[in-house]
């Protein structure tokens, strides 16, 4: 009885404290809401499918390995920000014939600065590989509703390759981002969504 | 019989011990010889195999990983140890372009021990710390019609190889200012 005694003031606290620090139901209640209305938000915009075109080299000398790499990236990237219903690739059938919200990702490289990564290891400070790009998401009609331009580098650590993988998380960061529009009742209806 | 067997005994009396283990080298290497002969005649649809390292894109293949890449029957296949291949016909790689690629080698261990050497003397290392790659990318198309592409790191000397043995399969293997130029010609032809 002594020990009952002596303890069971130290349970009270604790359970006054336990009462004290747990979040209210409202609160609880909250993120849970957020999310559903943040859900809400996006679901216009998650009713649209891309399609990824090949990478066109512009005026920049970039190689063939450079190009298929950020293409991959992209279509990777993209896959993973849960942004669009679909992610198509460039000629891919069912993307032409079947999807009437579909977007079209173009990709145009502006600049490319080769680096070297023995120069990286041994300089630190130069021997940067560089890519520039312009991204862009246009409607089937040609209507662009996204047009912006990308960077993606290795400074210091990795293979030059590794800059496609940069380039194309910060396109697909950046695509995330960004409000598009919701797709016309017209294409819905045409899909089968309304 | 026994003539042979007093005659391999009086020599082997007179041979040195070292001589005798040449000897037995040297047959053990005929043996496996005669035996890579033999799985040659049997595997004689392979045209081409090497190991190379699968950077990414090539269909169920895993990123960065190290596997054979072969060419059998009409097939380009790549296998990492005993995965399931993963393969394409021959017939959908649209387009091979070869490159090279200089890579620091030792990966992390050897990056974070160049670190830790005294006075700059990783950078040093670094200097020499590095290895010349064959870099071949592909272009192919799946029965959906999606492009896909596909990037393989093989040691040098070798993506010459694949190339030249995919051109001879019909494969157009085409330089950076050909692409160029192709695809220059399709906006054109698009605008």
């Amino acid at each position: 009885m002594k020990g009952i005694r002596t303890v069971s003031p130290f349970m009270l606290a604790a359970a006054v404290m336990m009462i004290a620090i747990a979040p209210s139901p409202r609160l609880l209640a909250q993120p849970a809401t957020t999310q559903l209305s943040s859900a809400s938000n996006n679901s216009h915009t998650a009713q649209w499918s891309v399609q990824v075109k090949t990478v066109d080299p512009g005026d920049a000398s970039i190689s063939a390995s450079f190009q298929i790499a950020i293409y991959e990236s992209l279509l990777d990237q993209l896959s993973k920000t849960k942004k669009f219903t679909q992610v198509f690739r460039d000629g891919e059938r069912t993307a032409s014939d079947n999807v009437a919200n579909l977007l079209i990702l173009r990709t145009t490289v502006e600049k490319y600065t080769p680096g070297s990564e023995t120069q990286r290891a041994v300089t630190t400070v130069s021997g940067a590989t560089k890519l520039t790009v312009r991204s862009q998401l246009c409607t089937q009609d040609g209507q662009v509703l996204f047009d912006r331009t990308v960077h993606g580098e290795v400074l210091f650590m990795g293979s030059n390759l590794r800059a496609t993988h940069n380039l194309a998380r910060n396109v697909a960061k950046t695509i995330k981002q960004s409000a598009l529009p919701a797709p016309s009742i017209s294409a819905l209806a045409q899909n089968g969504q309304l | 019989m026994n003539v042979a067997a007093t005659l391999v005994g009086d020599r082997s009396f007179r041979i040195p011990r070292s001589a005798m283990m040449v000897l037995i080298l040297l047959l053990g290497s005929t043996a496996g010889l005669f035996a890579k002969k033999g799985s040659g005649t049997a595997n004689s649809t392979v045209v081409f195999t090497a190991r190379a390292t699968h950077l990414l894109g090539f269909e169920g293949a895993r990123k960065n990983s190290t596997g054979t890449l072969s060419i059998q029957h009409g097939v380009l296949r790549f296998q990492k140890g005993s995965d399931p291949a993963v393969q394409v016909t021959i017939d959908s790689v649209q387009d091979v372009f070869l490159g090279d690629e200089s890579k620091q080698v030792g990966g992390l261990p050897m990056t974070v021990g160049k670190a830790a050497v005294p006075f700059g003397g990783g950078r040093v290392v670094s200097l020499f710390a590095h290895k010349k790659y064959d870099v071949l990318s592909m272009e192919y198309v799946a029965t959906d019609g999606g492009v896909h592409g596909a990037i393989f790191e093989l040691s040098s000397g070798q993506g010459r190889r694949l190339r030249d043995e995919l051109t001879a399969l019909g494969v157009h293997a085409s330089s950076n200012d050909e692409r160029k130029q192709s695809k220059m010609e399709v906006s054109n032809e698009r605008n």
